[in-house]
């Protein structure tokens, strides 16, 4: 690694963490007068504490936006490319890519191809979900046949009878309310709880320059 | 699109979906692999359209007004960070030349920092503090009802165990080999029964959903066909 290189990378983790902690300053600070209730001018002070934030959070919003037309940008270059060589696929792609701008465009603002095609090739693939789901559940029972696979299907089943408005299986039913209201609540904490956890430690490995995925 | 041709569309795009089901089939393997090209092709198309519409054109007609301000600092700062995004997205058009890639690395580390400091704040004061309160929250009347006090507990206790479950903790025996101790094995194995309930639970909500789109889907196909 050249020394220029060297430089560069100690420059984007040097504004990588000027910039982190600006922000999260700001993000936790701003917008609370009551923190600085000694002050003469807490409301205003408070105020322009939120302004780092809003400015970053600005730019990024920006950027992002701009980043999705680079990367769909990018996605037609490469199908443009299998075009050439005749790829069905990529002109069935780049067809439909073009005449939705241009329906939109010359439509002005007409949503109705979302309707017609969007949206029914989204329900069918949602749909379909459901097969797949039926196949994995059943695997459950055939690759993992031990008290976890057999606990994961029988909640499985008793959650869907019970979702069944028969009155016969109004028991069922109990169960199921109960697991949901119980277990199943306190599971689903539990995952939440970790989750954010699990984004917190990242954030903050992320802002101590611990984490550099930046680096590319 | 008058109602008949979207009701029509919509029709051969679902069976083009729904034969998947038939499988690898010369022609009808193509039906299924055009409709998902058509799909994104179309989202592509619309994710272009949002961007463009929703952040890029309404920052582009604000700052070209002096008379509106995102922020305190004026328009002058609005056109500053308009530019510097524009500024960052081409940046991020270097990263395959490698002399200049700190440059890219550079703006991608903004965004990334940006978007950390977010999710830090987010997921402090969305979920972790909620969450806590909500589970060390004594309801009222906990002394008098047996039953609601065994759930309270009980969700407690869950949501303890469930969490020391993704903790995985061990010593080394005289092999150096990892060995869990018994209690800590009970605590894990407690635990999972919550997460594997969780988890099942969340997979048959999944399922329902996925069946009640499926009747509706083929509800639409037997009425168009009628």
């Amino acid at each position: 690694m050249s020394r220029a290189q060297r430089i560069g990378i100690a420059f984007s983790a040097f504004i990588a963490f000027a910039v982190g902690l600006i922000t999260l300053l700001s993000l936790l600070l701003g917008g609370r007068p009551e923190l600085y209730a000694e002050l003469a001018g807490a409301p205003v002070f408070a105020s322009l504490m939120t302004l780092p934030a809003a400015v970053m959070l600005r730019l990024v919003a920006i950027t992002s936006a701009v980043t999705i037309v680079i990367g769909i940008s990018n996605l037609l270059y490469v199908h443009l490319g299998r075009v050439v060589r005749g790829a069905f696929f990529s002109i069935v792609m780049i067809a439909s890519f073009a005449l939705t701008i241009w329906w939109y465009w010359s439509k002005q603002g007409d949503t109705s191809l979302l309707a017609a095609v969007q949206v029914p090739i989204e329900s069918a693939l949602a749909a379909l979900l459901f097969l797949s789901m039926v196949g994995g559940g059943a695997r459950v029972l055939g690759k993992r046949a031990d008290i976890w696979g057999l606990l994961f299907v029988t909640v499985l089943v008793v959650v869907l009878l019970g979702s069944l408005p028969i009155e016969s299986l109004a028991p069922v039913r109990a169960w199921s309310d109960w697991l949901m209201e119980i277990p199943v609540s306190a599971g689903a904490r539990a995952i939440l709880l970790g989750i954010a956890l699990g984004t917190v430690v990242t954030g903050v490995r992320v802002l101590l320059g611990q984490d550099r995925s930046y680096r590319g | 699109m008058t109602e008949g041709t979207i009701a029509l569309l919509s029709f051969v795009l679902t069976l083009m979906v729904f034969s998947y089901v038939l499988g690898d089939l010369p022609l009808v393997g193509h039906l299924y692999r055009t409709a998902v090209y058509i799909f994104v092709g179309m989202s592509a198309a619309f994710a272009t359209i949002v961007a463009y519409e929703s952040v890029i054109l309404p920052y582009l007609q604000d700052i070209q007004n002096p008379e509106t301000s995102w922020t305190a600092l004026g328009n002058s700062a609005d056109v500053a960070i308009f530019a510097t995004a524009l500024l960052f997205g081409l940046l991020l058009l270097l990263k395959p030349i490698a002399s200049l890639s700190w440059l890219t690395n550079s703006a991608l580390a903004v965004v990334i920092v940006v978007s950390a400091a977010t999710a830090v704040v987010g997921g402090l004061s969305g979920t972790l503090i909620p969450l806590v309160v909500a589970t060390a929250a004594v309801p009222d009347g906990l002394a008098t009802d047996f039953g609601a006090l065994t759930n309270t507990l009980l969700v407690f206790v869950g949501v303890v165990t469930a969490l020391f479950y993704f903790q995985w903790q061990a010593r080394r025996d005289d092999d150096g080999a990892p060995v869990q101790s018994p209690v800590s094995r009970g605590i894990r194995n407690f635990g999972k029964i919550f997460i594997v309930t969780a988890l099942g639970a969340i997979y048959a909500t999944t399922m329902l959903t996925a069946l009640t789109i499926l009747a509706e889907r083929i509800g639409f196909v037997f009425q168009f066909g009628s």
